[in-house]
């Protein structure tokens, strides 16, 4: 078999290779000799026959490296010379193979991370069965959430879907083995196990039986992070029972490892039906069409396609708008991927995530740029070397294979470090909790494909960098090369590539500077910005009376009541107030606003929409917020008094086009009339980057709700007061669960997480930047000067002056940095408006920000040309010309 | 290079060792001149394209080698035909028998 022939010659050649050579060198030394006696023998004289025997040879080394030539393996052999020769040249510069494994493992790295993220929250499906199949179910407009009745009608009347379920994130108090736990948990109707289409790891899971009807069923399922973390992953846990809200119910089952819900930046620890609601939230909402709080979610018939089952979702909206005209006017459905609040930020996510991918290309590339001038620079030194090379017959290919591989070692030694660098920041983002109560959790945990992906970045940039003294090693001549001494491709006239790669690299870095002095400039903004009320130096208690058995407001009225009155004596306090929710919190609620003229209440005839909150007197005073005209809210006014507001200048500059508006009135979605008593400030209500909006303070009073958030305003330290106030609550009601409490301030955090979150990003591609550019430029102005030292003395001894032998020697670079500079300032300002969308009034024509980027450049300019300047400064032409 | 001598063409290295291996096994300096000896002293092979080609062609499986002493007790590596080499040879005279008949009707031609 010829093949295995050869396939045993390539092995021994590899791994006998000393055996192999020793037999080689005998054979051609056995060779000589035996010419050389043959030539004796036909009457040679020894010396002679001697010389005639090495002619006719032709040299034992020149025989030895052709038969090498020809061996099986022989291209892989000097592959591997070349790889020993690459080793021997890092080991022979450590600082320039550190700084270009360091470099790139940074750059490998912000790719592979960022990759990683995107990868776990936008590319990769749920990890559920035929999860192309599984759709979220969502208004066409607005939010994502659906009414309980408009899932029922698609779930009801549809051919196209095998299951259509509801869901509604919940926190619920866990009562288990003694102790209650917070937890958070889903209720789902009857289908949502049959959707998402997973076995249950122990017991069952809910079927539809479970959710016929109220009361139909006890059961609830346990993921198995809990069970494995809040029940010691008791195997017996099947039949055990607990309380939820304070109602029994008995464990059934537990859902596999890795099943976490249908979302993909939390962590949900139970499922309940939701056909339990009323029970478990105190209010019920399965039959109102107005309360969209219901997520739904849908597996698509296989036989079936998007577009048809779009196409039917399509009749069905129409047939409900039909039947319900009041309600559902104008409701039209769509499909989107699920995993991120359905699709609700689907949209931004990506955005952000593109966008921080881009930079992190842009950086990536910049670094290639820089390490490719490095390259540049190097091969233009050892010209001298090449043309020897080529002069006694290398080929041009195995010398540029030689820098190739060069490249690869490199790149492929900075892919290493950023493949550790990158699984370090990925688990330690899998593991981190951002400042919230809401239970994030991002299932990024690093995927063996990120290796393959980082090992693809590698070779990509190794390539990118590697073939950048191509040009260079193709134009050499050996004949002028080692006529001239190796020197015209240094710092000459013409323009070189890498002057043109090092203008480009300063531009992108420009780009990620100004990327990141706009996120820095607009987090102090939002850190100083006007809210609309005061956090500091107030507290706020956020509980649930429901939970607690206050089923009627009334009883709910009278506690939080008792409760303001019992706070506002604690010494210290200066203002106490309560509402249903406070700006910036989780729950934000709307309403349709109508002109006092309207008769016609159709969601589409409607003025605008407006925030709204249910507060108690104080509320004002206790959370800061400036009441302009008019009058606050009063515990007379009831149920029983005309329905009175309190709205803020939007609202009224909206409905009135000016802010006098105290007195006059508008109507809700249910026409009641409704009079302004005051005029408010406007503030932020959902999102720090929110345009002002309309919102209205309802008199809670008036209202009645028992979700309660209390707010205090206090001289004394806040922590102190926080934990008075939970003393308070429990003095008064032990079976009050406290939901939330500290310090508002705090508890604001989360609304500061996208800018924050940003600005940490942009702000390290930004401080990689620079050093990238300090680097490169560096890099290239000592190099420029140490090749035109000899020149430049010259100019020394003929009489030239510092600023005349400064130009001549950095001139060039000075003009490449500029350019470079002001194409990446102009670029940064055109990414820049991308980024308004999350960092709050992020804007690169903000003066700051250009003349900060500028200085920035500028120093950072300085900083690296300084070395070289002082070099040139200090030539000292006797010693230099004598020397060379 | 004595005028008479001519360079080898492509090709017919491979063919000229494998027919000298054909009388029996043979170190390099022995198959060079058996070589320059069947050719009439037309081809005579130098070391620096022997060995490589000797190398070459054990690695294809077409021959093998052996250390054994030569004729004035030397140590020297033999080498000697396979089945494969013999195969080969079969095919490689057919190659040349087609193409020195390409040649001759070309010249012909008129």
């Amino acid at each position: 078999m010829p093949l295995l022939v050869k396939a045993r010659s390539f092995l021994r050649n590899l791994f006998l290779f000393r055996r192999v050579e020793a037999d080689l060198d005998q054979e051609v030394h056995s060779h000589l000799e035996m010419l050389i006696e043959e030539k004796i023998r036909a009457g040679m004289p020894p010396e002679e026959a001697r010389r005639a025997a090495r002619i006719e040879l032709g040299g034992v080394e020149q025989v030895k490296e052709r038969v090498r030539d020809a061996r099986v393996g022989a291209f892989f052999e000097s592959l591997v010379q070349d790889l020993r020769f690459a080793l021997r040249q890092m080991r022979r510069s450590p600082g320039f193979a550190l700084t270009a494994v360091f470099t790139l493992a940074l750059g490998i790295a912000a790719n592979v991370i960022v990759f990683g993220v995107l990868q776990a929250l936008v590319l990769r499906q749920l990890d559920l069965p035929h999860a192309d199949r599984v759709m979220t179910l969502q208004p066409q407009e607005g939010g994502p959430f659906l009414s309980y009745p408009e899932m029922r009608d698609v779930r009801d009347d549809n051919t196209v879907f095998s299951a259509v379920a509801g869901v509604e994130i919940q926190e619920f108090g866990l009562e288990a083995n003694g102790v209650t736990r917070h937890v958070w948990g889903y209720e789902v109707s009857g289908q949502y196990f049959e959707v998402v289409g997973i076995k249950p790891f122990l017991g069952r899971l809910l079927e539809r039986a479970d959710d016929d009807h109220p009361g139909a069923s006890e059961a609830a399922v346990l993921s198995w992070s809990a069970w494995k973390s809040d029940f010691g992953a008791d195997p017996n846990i099947v039949g055990t029972t607990v309380r939820i809200a304070k109602h029994r119910y008995t464990i059934v089952g537990v859902t596999p490892e890795g099943f976490y819900g249908t979302e993909k930046f939390a962590q949900i620890d139970i499922f309940v039906p939701m056909a339990n609601e009323a029970s478990l939230d105190g209010v019920n909402w399965l039959e109102s069409r107005s309360h969209k709080d219901v997520f739904s979610i849908v597996r698509i018939k296989n036989e079936f396609t998007l577009p048809q089952a779009q196409a039917e979702l399509k009749t069905i909206a129409a047939r409900i708008a039909r039947q319900y005209p009041k309600d559902e006017e104008g409701l039209a459905f769509k499909l989107a991927r699920p995993g991120l609040i359905g699709d609700f930020i689907g949209g931004p996510a990506r955005g952000f995530l593109a966008g921080v991918m881009g930079l992190a290309g842009i950086v990536l590339l910049a670094a290639c740029a820089n390490l490719g001038s490095l390259f540049a620079a190097r091969t233009a030194d050892r010209t001298r070397e090449i043309a020897i090379r080529l002069a006694i017959g290398s080929s041009r290919w195995r010398i540029l294979r030689q820098i190739l591989v060069e490249a690869f070692v490199i790149s492929i030694f900075g892919g290493t470090c950023a493949c550790g660098l990158a699984w370090m920041a990925l688990t330690g983002l899998a593991g981190w909790h951002p400042p919230s109560r809401f239970p994030f959790k991002f299932h990024v945990l690093p995927q063996p494909s990120l290796i393959l992906m980082a090992f693809l970045i590698s070779v990509l940039a190794g390539v990118l960098f590697g073939v950048m003294p191509l040009r260079q090693i193709f134009k050499t001549d050996p004949n002028d090369a080692i006529k001239s001494g190796g020197s015209q491709y240094s710092a000459g006239r013409r323009w070189a590539l890498r002057d043109v790669l090092l203008a480009a690299q300063i531009a992108l870095c420009c780009v990620t500077v100004t990327a990141a002095f706009v996120s820095l400039r607009g987090l102090g903004k939002a850190l100083t910005m006007d809210l609309g009320f005061n956090p500091k130096n107030a507290v706020r208690t956020q509980f649930d009376l429901s939970r607690a058995g206050y089923s009627s407001d009334a009883a709910a009225d009278h506690f939080q009541r008792q409760l303001l009155e019992r706070v506002s004596e604690i010494p210290g306090v200066e203002a106490a107030g309560y509402a249903n929710t406070t700006p910036l919190s989780f729950e934000q609620a709307g309403t349709a606003v109508f002109s006092q003229q309207s008769v016609d209440f159709r969601p589409s005839k409607k003025a605008f929409n407006t925030y709204f909150y249910e507060v108690s007197p104080g509320y004002l005073t206790a959370s800061g917020t400036p009441l302009l005209a008019g009058r606050d809210v009063s515990f007379t006014d009831t149920a029983e008094t005309p329905p009175v507001a309190i709205v803020n200048q939007e609202f009224a500059r909206r409905l009135f086009h000016s802010e006098h508006a105290v007195g006059r009135y508008f109507k809700n979605r249910s026409g009641v009339s409704i009079q302004i008593v005051g005029i408010m400030a406007d503030g932020k209500h959902f999102t720090l980057s929110e345009d002002p909006e309309a919102a209205a303070f309802f008199p809670i009073s008036q209202v009645g709700d028992t979700r309660t958030s209390l707010i205090v305003r206090t001289r004394r330290d806040t922590a102190d007061m926080v934990a008075t106030i939970r003393d308070a609550v429990r003095d008064l009601d032990r079976a009050v669960p406290i939901q939330e409490s500290g310090p508002w301030n705090s508890q604001l955090a989360l609304s500061l997480f996208p800018s924050q979150v940003a600005t940490v990003a942009l702000g390290l591609f930004g401080a990689f930047g620079l050093l990238l550019s300090i680097t490169g430029t560096f890099g290239l102005a000592s190099y420029t000067v140490s090749k035109r030292l000899r020149e430049l003395s010259i100019r020394v001894v003929l009489g030239a002056q510092a600023k005349q032998i400064l130009y001549a020697a950095l001139g060039r670079l000075l003009i490449l940095l500029a350019s470079g500079s002001v194409v990446g300032i102009l670029l940064g300002v055109a990414a820049s408006r991308l980024l308004s969308a999350i960092v709050y009034q992020a804007t690169a024509q903000d003066p700051f920000v250009l003349g900060a980027v500028a200085l920035t450049l500028l120093l950072t300019g300085s900083l690296s040309v300084a070395g070289p300047v002082r070099r040139v400064l200090d030539v000292d032409p006797a010693n230099l010309l004598r020397e060379q | 290079m004595s005028p008479e001598q001519t360079n080898l063409l492509q090709g017919t290295l491979d063919l000229l060792i494998l027919k000298s291996l054909i009388a029996g096994e043979m170190h390099g300096l022995g198959a060079s001149r058996r070589i320059q000896q069947i050719t009439g002293g037309t081809f005579l092979v130098k070391p620096g394209s022997l060995f490589p080609a000797l190398h070459r062609m054990e690695e294809e499986g077409w021959i093998s080698s052996f250390w054994g002493d030569s004729e004035n007790n030397r140590r020297a590596k033999y080498y000697r035909l396979t089945k494969a080499g013999r195969r080969q040879l079969e095919v490689e005279t057919k190659r040349w028998g087609r193409i020195t008949w390409a040649i001759a009707q070309a010249l012909d031609a008129s």
